[in-house]
């Protein structure tokens, strides 16, 4: 055991001689982290809502009820724009959709759902097809509360009343019997809207229309939450790719430098080589979790939602990836070929494993790819510990697959690197 | 001490080894003399146990798998391409193979130490390698295989792309480890270092031993006669009387000057001499191993 710590003191001397290597191992999850803790606390409390065009053409006083609506809702974020602004802006990509609120758009019920003539536009990207339904959501829920405000107003709601009323006596598809039945409904309804008491009348139609509970799940622990603790799954993950990498790449080395034939012959046996590489990797990769936990915890005021969860997430994680660099370094003979072969890998993994772009942005089919990836289980059980508030029976499962990669790529490396060498 | 039985090892259709045989007896210096290719680093890797044999017995100071860890600690290997640390400084480098192989404490300082001095690193040994001349890396190179103190050395063309300086301070840690009775396999291509280290030598090429013998043995048997070439006061066509005491039938007569082979080279002088001819000068060139091994090869 002795023998395979002082050759990890050695590799990690070597990586330590190296300022190339210092930065690629170290500084740069630390700026991936900063870049990206920054990026998100500038974006405010909570993610930004949907960014959306509102060409108002009917300037009633309807629309501009329904505008302030659609103002007040946090999912949504309004810009006003004249309809060709707001149609190159859609064609650019700048706002994800305009509404279009037409002429006559405010010319109550009539207009309101007349589905031969709508008086409301929505011009939207057809690539982003589920932000599009998600909008038309908001703008119904929109709709029906600027209408809400409508029934409270009797005289506006007596003026329709009327209108009905006249449609229905002018309508000739109706038997006269069908048309008593209405208008006699017409004339009670009237009589309510005349007579009825203002407390009565109000409290039929207080609160929100079309309104539900939301419940936020990644909010539930409590205690403060920065986006910091969001980056830091992906940010560890960089670092541990950067040190899986390097350490691949050093195995290559040791063997075309001749040292690693120097360390065959003397009195060590291949575990206390490859285990010493393992544990070098093993060691950085903590050293890298150290830097980013305790500048988290001073820059970020970094939380973790379970410490002991954290812990063994963090430690099937790194032993994962130690498994992996044990068989990307042989991949190749040469250092310039593990080198591309290992950071093609690596990108992949990375990839489609949520290193880059978080796994909800994804496609469903693309997302079906990430199980391949020990990248997304080692976020799963990072976030878990960190955020998700995972208990010990959910953290089983990615710990298992983690450890499961690695046990598997250490042995087909350990076995590929013997075959090599004899 | 060393005994190597019929080794066979093929890389493909090349054949490296081809039934290569030898003994090395305790506290000899062996040399394994040959071409580039000839196969005188895989006999070296065969040895330590780098590489696997296709067939023979490798035996060394008795054990026949050179895998075993006491075996191991018994054999010094220098390696014909650098195998150090670049990144480390010569201390640490030494440092790190010393623990390799058990040192500690005091036991590693005094080796540490005595490495250096013998490497003549003592002034540079906290500069990183990197930044060393191409003799002193092979210096370091070689005194890291040395840092254990093993009976049994393996050295591959230790002194390959070094300045003379360098070169000597090589061959004198190797006559010093000599002194010291240790057994010594050495490959060079070089036959000046054959000749000048070696107590036995195998002309090594196409993996196949071509001769074995001590160093004057195989200039006796392969390296064919001295030449001599003498200068005298007097016209060589005045000299009638020497010509009896000249056994070579090419010998060339110029105005005052003559050449010719001998296997005797003493005492053909000794018969010029008493013929009464006065020299100008004298020129005994003998044999050496680089014709054995053109003749050879």
């Amino acid at each position: 055991m002795k023998k395979v710590l002082f050759l990890a003191v050695k590799d990690l001397r070597v990586l330590l001689s190296d300022k190339g290597n210092i930065f690629w191992v170290f500084g740069f999850p630390v700026l991936f982290a900063l870049f990206f803790g920054v990026l998100y606390a500038g974006a405010g409390d909570g993610p930004s809502g949907m960014k959306i065009g509102v060409v108002d053409e009917d300037k009633s006083e309807f629309s501009g009820s329904y505008i302030s609506k659609l103002e007040s809702d946090e999912a949504l974020e309004i810009v006003h724009l004249s309809r060709e602004d707001a149609i190159e802006q859609v064609r650019k990509g700048k706002i994800s959709a305009a509404v279009i609120l037409k002429e006559g758009f405010g010319e109550g019920f009539e207009a309101l759902f007349n589905s031969d003539d709508p008086r409301l536009e929505v011009a939207a990207d057809p690539s982003h097809r589920m932000e599009s339904g998600y909008l038309q959501g908001l703008l119904a829920k929109a709709q029906f509360e600027a209408l809400g405000d409508k029934f409270i107003d009797r005289n506006w709601m007596r003026d329709q009343v009327n209108l009905w009323r006249d449609e229905l006596e002018n309508a000739n598809d109706l038997d006269a019997e069908q048309a008593e039945l209405y208008l006699n409904f017409m004339d009670s309804f009237d009589t309510l809207l005349k007579d009825a008491n203002e407390e009565g009348f109000n409290l039929g139609f207080d609160g929100d229309i079309l309104n539900f509970a939301k419940m936020d799940v990644s909010r539930e622990y409590e205690g403060p939450i920065t986006p910091f603790q969001v980056t830091f799954p992906q940010v560890l993950l960089w670092g541990f790719l950067m040190c899986t990498a390097t350490f691949a790449i050093s195995i290559v080395k040791e063997r075309t430098n001749g040292t690693f034939d120097r360390l065959r012959i003397g009195p060590l046996g291949y575990a206390h080589i490859l285990g010493g590489k393992g544990l070098a990797c093993f060691l950085t990769c903590i050293l890298i979790i150290c830097i980013l936990f305790f500048g988290g915890k001073a820059i970020f005021k970094l939380p973790i939602g379970s410490l002991p969860l954290f812990i063994p997430a963090v430690f099937c994680t790194i032993l994962c990836f130690v498994g992996l660099m044990m068989f990307i370094c042989t991949l190749g003979r040469t250092e310039q070929s593990v080198g591309a072969a290992g950071w093609a890998i690596l990108m992949i993994m990375g990839m489609f494993g949520g290193a880059m772009m978080p796994l909800a942005f994804m496609p469903s089919w693309l997302r079906a790819f990430s199980h391949f990836s020990p990248v997304k289980w080692g976020i799963l059980a990072l976030e878990g510990a960190i955020w998700r508030d995972f208990r010990f029976t959910e953290m089983i499962s990615p710990c298992l697959v983690l450890l499961a990669i690695g046990l598997t790529f250490f042995s087909l490396g350990v076995f590929m690197l013997r075959r090599q060498e004899n | 001490m060393i005994k190597a039985e019929n080794l066979k090892k093929r890389y493909g259709n090349i054949v490296a080894l081809d039934d290569v045989s030898f003994e090395v007896d305790k506290g000899e210096t062996f040399g394994l003399l040959g071409p580039n290719g000839a196969g005188k680093t895989t006999t070296i890797q065969v040895l330590c146990g780098l590489l696997k044999l296709d067939g023979g017995a490798v035996e060394l100071d008795g054990k026949r798998d050179p895998s075993l860890v006491e075996v191991r600690l018994s054999l010094g290997v220098v390696p014909q391409a650098l195998a150090i640390y670049e990144e480390l400084s010569a201390e640490e480098n030494l440092r790190f193979f010393g623990r390799m192989y058990g040192l500690s404490g005091r036991k590693l300082k005094e080796r540490l130490r005595s490495c250096l001095e013998l490497a003549g690193l003592r002034k540079r040994s906290k500069e990183r390698v990197s930044k060393y001349s191409g003799g002193m890396k092979r210096r370091l190179n070689m005194v890291c295989s040395f840092l254990h103190e093993p009976p049994l050395l393996l050295l591959d063309e230790p002194t390959v792309g070094v300045d003379p300086q360098s070169r000597n301070l090589i061959f004198d840690t190797i006559e010093d480890m000599k002194k010291q009775g240790r057994t010594i396999i050495y490959t060079t291509h070089y036959m000046e270092e054959a000749q000048r280290l070696c107590d036995r030598v195998a002309i090594l090429d196409h993996g196949r031993i071509l001769d074995m013998d001590s160093v004057e043995n195989l200039i006796v048997k392969h390296g064919g006669p001295s030449h001599i070439e003498a200068e005298f006061e007097e016209r060589v066509s005045d000299l009638d009387r020497i010509k009896p005491f000249i056994e070579d039938k090419n010998v060339q007569f110029e105005e005052d000057k003559v050449r010719f082979a001998t296997s005797q080279p003493m005492e053909s002088l000794a018969m010029l001499n008493r013929s009464g001819v006065r020299f100008r000068s004298l020129k005994v060139q003998t044999a050496n191993l680089e014709d054995v091994f053109l003749t050879e090869a």
